[in-house]
């Protein structure tokens, strides 16, 4: 059995300094008697005990035997003691304690000390030395070269390095870790060391009949505690360090693990508890998950809203639109209303003349998207209010879009802002530009101006913009497209792809109209009682909306530039009259105005419930992350699962779990050894899955528009046969067994979970109702025997594919399937919005694994292991 | 024989054609994924190299405006090219050429079964290896290899050079060995760290001689020649750019770290947060750092110097100052040569999966720090954390595996059993 590396015990420390021998315990109490002696400041003992060379003379030659008893501090004393207790402690229970003394007091600090004196006169330095480390290397000297002895060389690799080099290692880094320590006093010391070692210094020795006869004559072992005799010293007292008796022996290096020993992860991995825990607690992730996200709406589990950025400071300022601007009002909405039927470019003059009487610099641009076979085509126009205040270095948007989200003719918000241009003019607080744009269409429009103002548009479709200002700071979009009075404004702030805008800027507006005594609705929540169940309904209908990541109004588009934007849109029926909505606008342009720096002190990832409610991300996100850790847990079990050997026979299998204990002490390689995993073919699979994603994406977004409804129908009547072709396919050729369906299914839940959890710091609600709509995939396994249960589960996955789901979304809010597919092609061309990879790339491809798992029929495996084609990949 | 180079030919064909079709129908890839500070480093990027060829060009130094850090010989080669903005296609296939031809040196030094049999070792399973066709196509196929491909850093030319080096070691010609070695390490200064396996890896595999040299006179003869073709290569330098400060502007700028661009590596963050003071005496850290692991390694896999140089090329692609997932597909390309120890590895599926992982999440949160806004620089640096821990289970679990098939050659009787170190 090798020797363990020895372990501290207090016990055994005690007793180790009880037996200490009498001349350590001197030395020991003499140092520190010096190191107390040298806390008064009346006699300066380092000076008087000090080695230094050019003091050293015949009445001076004290020194050569003091210096290893005064230290230069507590530390000094404190280091040198415990490195040498050990080391004297060993050479006197070797020697005797008479032996001890004489050398100690005589030729192992003078010599050393001489050398050192001459040495350093030859050079003609002069530094003081102090302290025991002296002795400490020649003890270190002398102990590696009686190592080197029996064990010559110790072996890194194929060189071998001889064992006395150590001390020489020590003091170099000694002398370069540890400042102020003398380097050439330390080689003095072991350079007696190695001479006494090798035996040449043995004569300084006293003779041992002379030992004998004073330790007889004075009755020294009888009188004197804790003496050791010159008898004793042949035997030593607890034989010595490992390194002088150790053999070379590898075994130090490795130790054996028998079953006492055996390391935890071997043991987890075979507890059956263990092995059976993961798929409940996959499910319990799921679960909590869901859970997780129900109990938001509660009191408890959100917040109410608050301003973050001082500098904001909605609704302080007096506003002060009102009066004859209501007559100004009403002529533009007159002037609109007669544009209502012109074209794009009769409008836009219209408009132009209308801002140039305001005093601004107008500008127009026109562009053209093409998309699932359209071309959208129009002109947008905006103006420009130089800032009276400012540098032109930021700017903040007021737009309308000529029609809304619907198609309808946006009449009094376009209004409004003709309005808004010509009594913003006016005033001379601004510090921002303020930049009024009119876009043709609320879909592509923003986008093209947006793009061109950043200038990524691509230029040849979309027109660069011939004026521009500063970066853009925030963006409020108006859509009032009827003429009556309104009751409350319906906040609109989805980005694309699930971006939100910053917190500061939706709370600036709900703070705004509260002080106005308008109301704030969100998610088309048109009444909200502040119920939990309407606070749930507002969350998940926001968390649809993010999770389809299309855009929302035309303020969506600017999301993806970082310009918080949102959409205010009128509702009901009310006494609140379009000046009232300008005057929300004015309040809200002058708290923009306010700011220092761009949005940022507010929260970018939230769920809001109502108005004045959210949660923020570190409190929602651990329920998608709980969901997407489902697939993970089920990944690695089954990873760990597929490197478990092949029961001999499955009827033993349950014998084995009852007999566990016994059977790993009897056969020890058995139970870590891991059975080779078989890679080749389930990465293939998986792989060819995902690349199989790819097609549906293509295709989708790359038809007109009257072939998506055909095409959509026959994609989904092949999808609803392909994993049941596509399994017969792998049956048929491969013949995957049961380790294969097994480690499958692990790298599809893998990269799933994977995905999911990357997806989850994008878009939130997009990863979560993915991973919730693929949840059952972490349940699916080949059920060759069970027909009943596989239709069952077969019809239940159908039904929650992306296509049936798509089909049901699309019953269930009565839209066209053609629609949305169109709508879906123009965010992948204009918006660029992923949503669709994540449908057919991640969504889609584990869908089908887990279709193709169910419908699997393992083929029977061989024990010998001489299984699988195709090239063996063994992990 | 000829069903082989049939294979070969394939093979070469199909990885040519994936990264012909990935240029060619994704137009806008190549400059994106040359945007990426995964792909592109300060001291690689294509951008730069763009940068120095037009200042070049034009007679002004290329170093002039502190954007160009990249080897001076690089400059006549591209801008022998036709310009890459005009005619992209002279670019591309360059790349993919380097990228074939590295993968033959691969096939080389895979086909010499150096990694399953040195000339002092042995291993027990070295039956199990994979063909060498395999070898190149998980290296041609792998995904960061096609990404750097697109993305045409210079490091491809680094890469191309060890390997081709590796591979004439392991065929015996040392002094072709060496020069391409120095041609590295004149690319990328950090190259130069290998030369203590590469020259052992030379003697071992040299040709028999009547009367053989010592090793301590072959290795100084290999060190004189490196020393005499890196001399060659950067006077020839210093004669196209006139002048000697191109050496300040390249590998000054490895030593010294002036350029903080983010990266996948550790360095760029910790010296960001540095206060100046202490600037000098971390960068000598983790130069040792980094070049302590040349002496340590090599003595102890003696017996194995290809796996030393594997391992080093893994160390340096978490370590060293600039790296980028280039380095990574280089590891990752000597890896699989070791495919007979891969069963006694024991974190193959965690690391895999933390690499996985890190790869998807390292350009979410860049997105969300650059472009979104809504994270900060601390979400990209503790992805990257994650990726040099997952790059480190893999080569510290290789190691493992080695010493253990090592082991159960001096040791027959501890096969199978579990052992632990103390």
């Amino acid at each position: 059995m090798p020797p363990s590396l020895p372990q501290f015990s207090a016990a055994r420390a005690r007793s180790y300094i009880f037996r200490l021998p009498l001349f350590t315990r001197c030395i020991i109490f003499v140092i520190v008697l010096f190191w107390l002696v040298s806390l008064q400041s009346a006699w300066d003992v380092q000076q008087w005990g000090a080695l230094i060379p050019k003091e050293i003379g015949l009445a001076t030659m004290y020194r050569t035997n003091t210096f290893p008893l005064v230290h230069a501090g507590f530390f000094h004393a404190f280091m040198n003691i415990l490195a040498l207790t050990p080391l004297l402690e060993r050479f006197e229970a070797e020697y005797g304690t008479l032996t001890t003394l004489a050398l100690f007091l005589g030729p192992l600090s003078t010599i050393p000390a001489l050398l050192y004196t001459f040495a350093e006169r030859a050079i003609g330095l002069n530094t003081t030395v102090l302290g025991a480390s002296i002795w400490v290397f020649t003890l270190i000297a002398m102990e590696a070269v009686k190592t080197y002895r029996t064990n010559p060389n110790f072996v890194i690799g194929t060189t071998q390095i001889p064992t006395w080099i150590t001390p020489i290692v020590m003091v170099l880094f000694v002398s370069f870790l540890i400042p102020h320590t003398s380097f050439l006093g330390h080689c003095c010391g072991l350079a007696f060391g190695y001479g006494w070692g090798l035996g040449y210094l043995k004569f300084l020795a006293p003779p041992e009949w002379i030992l004998r006869w004073i330790e007889g004559k004075l009755n020294l072992l009888g009188r004197l505690p804790h003496y050791v005799s010159v008898d004793q010293k042949t035997y030593g007292r607890y034989g010595v360090l490992p390194t002088t008796n150790a053999p070379a022996n590898p075994d130090i290096a490795l130790r054996f693990t028998d079953q006492g020993q055996r390391p935890s992860t071997v043991l987890l991995r075979r507890n059956p508890f263990i092995l059976k825990l993961p798929p409940y607690l996959s499910f319990l992730c799921i679960v909590i998950g869901v859970a997780w996200l129900l109990v938001l709406p509660l009191d408890n589990y959100s917040r109410r809203t608050y301003i973050s950025e001082n500098a904001l400071l909605p609704g302080q300022v007096h506003t002060y639109f009102a009066g004859s601007d209501q007559n100004v009002f009403r002529g533009y909405k007159h002037e609109v209303d007669a544009l209502e039927e012109r074209s794009n470019i009769e409008v836009n003059d219209k408009l132009e003349e209308f801002f140039k009487a305001s005093g601004l610099k107008v500008a127009r641009q026109s562009y053209e998207y093409k998309s699932a076979g359209e071309t959208y085509t129009g002109e947008n126009i905006y103006a420009i209010l130089h800032a009276p205040r400012g540098d032109a270095t930021e700017a903040i948007v007021l737009v309308g879009a000529w029609r809304n989200m619907e198609g309808k003719l946006n009449r009094s918000g376009v209004a409004l802002i003709l309005t808004l241009a010509r009594y913003f003019k006016r005033w001379s607080l601004w510090s921002k530009d303020i930049i009024f744009l009119v876009t043709a269409d609320s879909k592509a429009g923003p986008q093209a101006w947006v793009d061109a103002y950043h200038d990524t548009h691509q230029s040849n479709k979309v027109e660069s913009l011939p004026l521009k200002s500063g970066a853009l700071q925030g963006a409020v979009v108006i859509d009032y497209p009827f003429d009556h009075r309104f009751q409350d404004i319906h906040i609109v702030y989805d980005g694309i792809n699930g971006q939100l805008p910053n917190l500061d800027l939706l709370n600036t507006v709900v703070s705004i109209s509260g002080h106005m005594g308008i109301g704030t609705s969100l998610q088309k929540m048109w009444q909200h009682s502040d119920s939990y169940r309407d606070r749930l309904q507002t969350m998940l209908r926001g968390m649809l909306n993010q999770g389809l990541g299309h855009a929302s109004g035309p303020h969506s588009s600017f999301i993806p530039y970082h310009v918080d934007a949102i959409t205010l849109q009128p509702f009901g029926e009310g006494w609140q009259d379009e000046m009232a909505m300008g005057r929300v606008i004015e309040s809200t342009f002058r708290s923009l105005n306010n700011l220092l720096e761009h949005l940022h002190q507010s929260f970018f990832f939230y769920l809001l419930m109502q108005a004045d409610r959210f949660v923020s991300i570190g409190t929602y996100l651990p329920s998608a992350m709980l969901v997407a850790v489902n697939f993970t847990i089920m990944a690695i079990f089954l990873w760990v699962k597929s490197g478990s050997p092949i029961d001999k026979s499955s009827k033993k299998g349950s014998l084995a779990v009852g007999k566990a204990g016994s059977l790993k002490a009897l056969v020890p390689e058995e139970v870590i050894s891991v059975r080779e995993r078989e890679l080749f073919l389930p990465l293939a699979v998986v792989a060819g899955s995902q690349f199989l994603g790819v097609l549906p994406l293509y295709i989708f977004n790359h038809t007109p528009q009257a072939m998506l409804s055909p095409i959509f129908t026959a994609f989904t009547s092949v999808n609803a046969f392909f994993p049941l072709i596509f399994s017969a396919l792998l049956t048929h050729y491969f013949a995957p067994t049961a380790h294969h369906y097994t480690l499958i299914k692990t790298f599809s839940l893998l990269l799933l979970g994977l995905f999911l959890s990357s997806l989850a710091t994008l878009n939130f609600s997009l990863a979560f109702l993915v991973g919730l709509l693929s949840a059952p995939l972490t349940y699916m396994q080949p059920l060759p025997n069970h027909p009943i249960i596989k239709g069952v589960l077969a019809l239940l996955l159908s039904a929650l594919s992306p296509t049936t789901v798509l089909v049901a979304g699309c019953w269930w809010w009565e839209l066209g399937i053609g629609a949305v597919l169109k709508e879906a092609a123009f965010g992948w061309d204009v918006w660029g919005m992923t949503t669709q990879v994540v449908v057919w790339c991640v969504w889609w491809p584990a869908w089908l694994v887990g279709m193709v798992l169910l419908f699997g029929n393992p083929r029977e495996e061989k024990v010998d292991g001489d299984v699988g084609k195709g090239k063996k990949i063994k992990t | 024989m000829m069903s082989i180079d049939r294979r070969k030919a394939t093979l070469f064909g199909a990885a040519a054609a994936v990264r012909l079709l990935l240029f060619t129908s994704f137009p806008g890839l190549p400059d994106l994924l040359t945007a990426r500070v995964e792909i592109s480093t300060p001291v690689t990027s294509f951008k730069r190299l763009q940068e120095g060829l037009f200042l070049y060009n034009h007679n002004v130094s290329p170093y002039d405006g502190g954007v160009y850090h990249q080897a001076p010989l690089l400059l006549p080669l591209f801008s022998l090219l036709p310009s890459s903005a005009t005619y992209p296609a002279f670019t591309y296939l360059l790349y993919v050429l380097l990228d074939l031809l590295s993968a033959s040196a691969l096939m080389s030094i895979a086909e010499s079964g150096e990694a399953v049999s040195s000339k002092l070792f042995t291993s027990p399973r070295k039956d199990k290896r994979w063909s060498s066709f395999a070898i190149a196509a998980a290296f041609l196929f792998n995904p960061f290899t096609i990404a750097t491909c697109i993305g045409r850093p210079t490091s491809v030319f680094t890469t191309c050079a060890i390997l081709h080096a590796i591979a004439k070691a392991v065929n015996g010609n040392s002094f072709t060995a060496m020069f391409a070695l120095s041609f590295a390490a004149y690319l990328s200064m950090y190259p130069i760290l290998l030369f203590p396996p590469l020259a052992l890896l030379c003697y071992d595999r040299r040709k028999p001689l009547k009367n053989p040299e010592s090793m301590y006179s072959f290795v100084t003869g290999n060190a004189i020649a490196v020393g005499g073709s890196l001399y060659s290569l950067l006077h020839m330098s210093s004669l196209i750019t006139g002048s000697w400060e191109f050496l300040s502007s390249t590998y000054g700028v490895q030593l010294l770290l002036p350029d903080l661009t983010p990266n996948v590596g550790l360095w760029w963050y910790f010296f960001i947060e540095m206060f100046d003071s202490f600037r000098n005496f971390f960068l000598g850290v983790f130069w040792i750092h980094l070049s302590a692991y040349v002496a340590g390694l090599t003595i102890r896999l003696r017996r194995q110097p290809l796996f030393v140089l594997t391992l080093l090329l893994g160390i340096f692609a978490i370590f060293k100052p600039y790296p980028s997932i280039s380095d990574t597909s280089l590891f990752l390309a000597m890896l699989p040569l070791y495919r007979h120890v891969f069963p006694l590895m024991r974190y193959t599926f965690l690391a895999s999966s933390t690499v996985l992982y890190a790869t998807l999440l390292g350009p979410a949160f860049y997105y969300l720090w650059i472009y979104a806004g809504s994270g900060n620089a601390n979400f990209f640096y503790a992805i990257t954390l994650v990726w040099s821990l997952g790059l480190s289970l893999l080569t510290s679990d290789a190691l493992f595996a080695v010493l253990r098939d090592e082991l159960e050659v001096e040791r027959p009787d501890l096969k199978g059993k579990e052992i632990r170190q103390i």
